[in-house]
């Protein structure tokens, strides 16, 4: 599926969030010893949504390229959002890492598009990308059970 | 995509707002409302009487006095009131644009958070509205300034920013301690009424803010009215001439902004992956319905690739633009306001065609996502081999429509902008500074777009327009919008 305007990449940032936080209170909820990490995420990812639309609905206005600042595929960014009763620690912490990576790029590419066109919208989805690499960086220093 | 929901579930029968009560209408004129995308009646509005806008006019009249006297702390603290009411209902709002206007949703919604930003601008008339000293102009005599009032001032609304352009003046009207009525334009008033609504519910005392429907003959019993001291429109150049005379008659201040014939003037050293998406919204947002739409392309340079090579990205990108209903967040562009306006332009395709302009992106029958009437919709148009004497090179379309043009240079093409008898919204499309500030310095144009393709100033500067595209002194928002609606009152004194 296309996105092409502001409202609807904002909309499924929201979703992205949203499905992300989901699985990571599912991790928190299957391995309580780590769980201060995962409900952080979680908790971070509503301060991200919270991010993107106060950019959005602060910057957008009749002058600025809404309808026309994306081409990005939707379909590219998805993940599967729940976790299978079989999963092991080792396999979920892959599956959130290989998450991080399709949000992040997302993000990194909705940025880059839309830079020249919606000015504060790009700059807050740059800096959710950087904050989600570190979250990388965490994720793959936990140690494996 | 899914379709939002929309906020209006029936059908409203709006009232007139005067002296903080909601009347309803003795006359027996009303029109319906219409979605243009569903077809559906979603309102009615009364044509109301003379003695109903003269009622009106009445109660602002009468509550400047003491409005005027209310500190201007306070004032504002009404207006701080009314931002928060906006912010919450900032959703329904941009909604029930897109329901009365067919515009999408990021326009509605850019259009919801422009008009706020004129109510946090007048937040600030405590210190803008502050006047000035000189101690000792002669020895002992000191002399000063002081910003007044004058008493009640009218906006006539148009159709094509429905929420946002009586809030070019409104809330600056009010938070200098001005009275204000507006008639909303008859064929999208309802978020003039949902903004009466919380003007209400933020507490300015009756009569200050007042909202009265009806058509040209409410608007002439306003112009004519001995008691408005100003009035401000936003509409056609033709009617705008006209009101500017009828002002002058009767002593009025006046705001007029009228029509444009907007050039997007693109050098060869362009951005064109920047520019492209640009030049989308410039001449298809908001299906091209305002005064700073982009509406002839001049591409510079006598470079034919570049030339080839630009015009069909634009046309490409032209001819996939998403065409439905704004309320589904994936549509990029949505109908004509109305059948009429959608005549209007068809007729003036035909005359391209009959004035020997190439045709290269046909709108008339365009692809309609979801199952919705043709009846207001028209897709994006593109004309090649446009010259400038031809109808569509020279008058406003205030549709979807595109009219492609060329200069041989930077020169020419600035002449070429300068030739319009309109001088609105002007941009041109350039990596080079000296391109950029040769055209800013030159152009003949109130506002001026530098890789900006819809040059609308912030709330803190003024709205600006030149030759018929404007007809006034100073303009709507900013600073200017301060000087509109006070008098200087000059005090020189010497105390023996």
């Amino acid at each position: 599926m296309a996105l092409n305007t502001a409202s609807e990449v904002i909309s499924f940032a929201r979703r992205l969030e949203e499905e992300s936080a989901g699985l990571y209170e599912t991790l928190a909820r299957r391995w309580p010893a780590t769980e201060d990490t995962w409900l952080t995420f979680a908790r971070e990812n509503r301060k991200n949504i919270i991010q993107v639309e106060r950019a959005y609905y602060g910057v957008i206005s009749d002058a600025l390229e809404g309808c026309f600042a994306f081409s990005l595929d939707a379909d590219s960014y998805t993940f599967p959002a729940g976790l299978l009763e079989k999963t092991g620690y080792t396999d979920a912490l892959g599956q959130a890492v290989a998450m991080e990576e399709k949000i992040i790029r997302f993000y990194s590419e909705a940025a880059a598009q839309s830079k020249s066109l919606m000015a504060d919208v790009p700059r807050a989805f740059a800096m959710i990308a950087r904050k989600r690499e570190g979250r990388v960086a965490t994720l793959k220093s936990l140690p494996d059970k | 995509m899914a379709v939002l929901e929309e906020p209006i579930k029936e059908v409203l029968e709006l009232k007139n707002y005067i002296n903080g009560e909601w009347v309803g209408s003795e006359s027996s004129q009303a029109l319906d409302i219409v979605n243009p995308v569903t077809q559906k009646t979603i309102a009615r509005v009364p044509m109301s009487t003379g003695d109903e806008v003269k009622a009106a006019v009445k109660a602002a009249r009468e509550a400047f006095p003491d409005w005027r006297r209310t500190p201007p702390l306070a004032r504002v603290r009404c207006l701080f009131r009314l931002k928060e009411l906006m912010e919450e209902n900032f959703e329904r709002l941009s909604r029930m644009q897109t329901m009365e206007h067919g515009k999408t949703i990021d326009e509605s919604r850019g259009e919801t958070r422009r008009g706020i930003e004129m109510v946090e601008v007048a937040t600030g008339i405590p210190s803008l509205m502050m006047g000035y000293s000189l101690e000792d102009i002669a020895a002992g005599i000191d002399e000063y300034v002081i910003y007044q009032p004058l008493g009640v001032f009218c906006h006539i609304a148009p159709f094509n920013f429905p929420f946002m352009v009586p809030l070019w003046f409104s809330p600056f009207a009010m938070a200098t301690g001005n009275t204000f009525v507006v008639k909303p334009s008859p064929r999208d008033p309802i978020s003039q009424v949902k903004i009466a609504e919380l003007i209400d519910e933020a507490g300015f005392p009756p009569g200050v803010y007042n909202v009265v429907h009806g058509g040209a003959d409410a608007a002439g019993i306003l112009l004519e009215h001995p008691d408005i001291k100003g009035a401000t429109f936003v509409g056609t150049s033709q009617i705008g001439r006209d009101i500017y005379k009828k002002c002058g008659e009767t002593g009025k201040r006046a705001i007029v902004q009228g029509a444009a014939k907007n050039f997007m003037v693109v050098m060869p050293d362009s951005n064109v992956e920047g520019t492209i998406p640009a030049l989308m919204t410039s001449f298809y947002g908001n299906t091209g319905q305002r005064c700073l739409s982009g509406a002839n392309l001049v591409i510079v340079g006598k470079d034919d690739a570049f030339y080839r090579k630009f015009l069909n990205a634009f046309v490409e990108a032209a001819s996939k633009i998403k065409v439905g209903y704004g309320l589904d967040e994936s549509i990029q562009m949505g109908p004509m306001q109305s059948p009429d306006g959608k005549e209007r332009v068809l007729g003036f395709i035909e005359k391209g065609i009959t004035e020997g302009a190439k045709l290269v992106l046909d709108g008339r029958k365009p692809k309609i996502n979801g199952d919705y009437s043709e009846k207001c919709f028209i897709g994006p148009t593109v004309f090649e081999n446009v010259a400038p004497d031809m109808t569509i090179g020279r008058e406003e379309i205030f549709g979807p429509v595109a009219s492609v043009m060329r200069a041989e240079s930077l020169d020419a093409a600035i002449n070429l902008v300068n030739a319009s008898r309109y001088g609105n919204g002007n941009a041109i499309f350039t990596t080079s500074g000296k391109s950029a500030r040769e055209f800013q310095y030159r152009v003949e144009s109130g506002n001026v777009g530098i890789n900006i393709g819809i040059t609308a100033p912030m709330a803190f500067f003024p709205f600006s327009g030149m030759k018929d595209s404007f007809f006034g002194v100073l303009h709507g928002q900013g600073r200017d919008a301060i000087r509109f609606f006070t008098e200087s009152k000059v005090v020189i004194q010497r105390w023996l």
